[in-house]
């Protein structure tokens, strides 16, 4: 049984697609296939700022909504939204990829110089504040990411990240310093 | 937040990524792959941790009204201990009849410790118990009691009874050691050795003396030991009279002669040991052992009065609970090092992942 296009996002479309209402627990909770189309781009815009990597970024994406559908069955909404839960689930398919990335370069790093390629963070960003936001570690995009593109709140942001909420707001205030900076500069 | 960071943000979210369509139709085409068997979920552990605790408690309260039940144990074939404050003397548990059994003589199968007993209980209500004695078979009875009496008058007057209670039964006192030190109290230890026929009067009239504190009992078996050494004898006294027989052959060669007398020399002296073991079990099985400790109420401390129903269910309930708590404890010993490696790994992990992304 396949979903249908993301046009098809409706409760009607979930009543008709018995193999994704199977997981669904209570009433309250909504489908996976609304919550697929709610959010896939803000999956994808973490997944992008997280690894610098759109493509990766994409297979990532799949990744997720693939063990989130794994284990939607174990979602509960009143632990969180999906899009936090979603996020923590994308985190952790990244970070296994960055490890793979990390020992894919140092293999790569004994014959030659890895140049790896330029993307895009953002739709058309500013060169300046695309070229800053690259200067960023994945940790501070990361950070960029959750509070600004995807709007989490601060305590749902640290508990993706891991961290207190304290270490959340300073990480994302030094990022965004430093994405000002690197404005500044370009300006000056 | 500054002016120029809400200029960042706004810029950030104006040029967002999209996801592709290609990327949309890919997830939405998701196809539900083999479920692994997942570890129990919290909630799971939420439930399952009150009810193992409960499961523990009931456990330790049913054992523990199972136990209070049953108060009163049972006298085992081999050792048992009688908690029974009205055991009157001679009334034995039933299952003393099993133990006194047929005669099985030849048997292997019969203990020499064939039954032990111990009384201990209010001071007041505690009476003697004694087994009922097979009269046909020979046994050896060991016994031991304290008496209680109120002060060092008492005790020198209750040493001369039980000295004289041994000699009217037929026995005596092997030793007698008082004491009544400066500080006050006294205990004298008395041994005595009376009758096995008279042991159950003994016991009785002993008890008699002050405040039963507690009794302990044991019968040994000599039968078996008796058939033994007596089909020894026997033995021994044919293979005398054969050597005997044999000697008396004039036609025997000197040599062969002198081989035999050695032979009888050592059958008569194996004879000799025999007979007299054989005197020494049956000795043994004539007189019985008592082992008499009376004491002022300083020197032996009252028993404590035994507990009630309720009080023996909680006694056993709260005994059963701290046994669920040692294993507990085991478990939690033996999980520990394994928890702290976990631990371990898992900070270890949650650091790696910070390192990862910090550059």
């Amino acid at each position: 049984m396949t979903i249908e296009g993301p046009g098809a996002v409706s409760e009607d479309v979930n009543a008709a697609s018995p193999t994704l209402d199977a997981p669904r627990l209570a009433s309250a909770r909504p489908g996976f296939a609304e919550v697929v189309a709610k959010e896939l781009d803000a999956v994808y815009r973490y997944l992008v700022y997280l690894t610098g990597d759109r493509s990766a970024a994409e297979d990532l994406a799949a990744e997720t909504f693939e063990k989130a559908f794994r284990s939607w069955r174990r979602f509960d909404p009143r632990r969180g939204s999906p899009r936090t839960w979603l996020c923590r689930i994308a985190r952790s398919v990244a970070v296994d990829w960055f490890r793979a990335e990390t020992r894919r370069r140092k293999r790569e790093e004994t014959y030659a110089r890895e140049v790896s390629p330029i993307e895009e963070l953002g739709d058309g960003l500013p060169p300046e504040l695309e070229e800053a936001l690259r200067e960023l570690s994945p940790a501070e995009r990361e950070v960029v990411a959750l509070r600004v593109l995807l709007e989490l709140d601060g305590p749902s942001a640290a508990r993706v990240l891991g961290i207190s909420q304290t270490a959340c707001s300073t990480r994302l205030s030094r990022a965004l310093r430093r994405l000002e900076e690197g404005m500044s500069d370009v300006r000056e | 937040m500054s002016a120029n960071e809400m200029t960042v943000e706004a810029l950030l979210r104006a040029h967002a990524p999209h996801a592709p369509e290609s990327l949309r139709e890919r997830v939405l085409a998701l196809e539900p792959k083999k479920r692994r068997t997942g570890l129990p979920s919290r909630r799971l552990v939420l439930v399952a941790l009150p009810a193992a605790v409960a499961i523990a408690v009931a456990a330790a309260v049913v054992n523990g009204i199972v136990d209070s039940g049953s108060s009163p144990r049972s006298v085992a074939d081999q050792r048992a201990v009688v908690q029974q404050p009205n055991l009157e003397l001679g009334k034995v548990p039933a299952t003393h009849g099993s133990a006194t059994g047929p005669p099985a003589y030849g048997s292997t199968t019969v203990p020499s410790t064939w039954r032990s007993a111990t009384v201990a209980g209010g001071p007041a209500r505690l009476k003697a118990a004694a087994p009922a004695t097979s009269g046909s078979r020979l046994q050896h009875t060991d016994a031991s009691i304290q008496v209680r009496v109120p002060d060092t008058e008492s005790l020198g007057e209750a040493t001369t009874r039980a000295t004289r209670i041994a000699t009217s039964l037929g026995g005596y006192a092997q030793s007698v050691d008082y004491q009544t030190p400066q500080q006050g109290g006294g205990v004298s230890t008395i041994e005595l050795r009376v009758p096995s026929q008279n042991v159950k009067a003994a016991l009785t009239r002993l008890a008699g003396l002050g405040t039963l504190v507690s009794q302990q009992l044991s019968v040994d078996d000599l039968e078996q030991r008796l058939q033994t050494q007596s089909e020894q004898i026997a033995q021994l006294r044919r293979r005398v009279a054969a050597l005997h027989e044999a000697l008396r052959d004039s036609s025997l060669p000197e040599g062969q002669r002198v081989l035999l007398q050695i032979r009888l020399a050592e059958s008569k002296r194996a004879l000799a040991q025999r007979i007299n073991a054989r005197k020494g079990t049956i000795s043994a099985g004539a007189t019985a052992r008592i082992s008499l400790v009376i004491g002022t109420e300083k020197s032996i401390a009252p028993v404590p009065h035994p507990r009630g129903r309720v009080g023996r269910l909680l006694h056993s309930a709260v005994g059963f609970l701290a046994l669920e708590g040692i294993i507990a404890l085991y478990v939690l010993i033996v999980v520990s090092p394994l928890a702290l490696v976990a631990g371990l790994l898992w900070a270890w992990r949650r650091r790696s992942i910070d390192r990862l992304l910090a550059t």
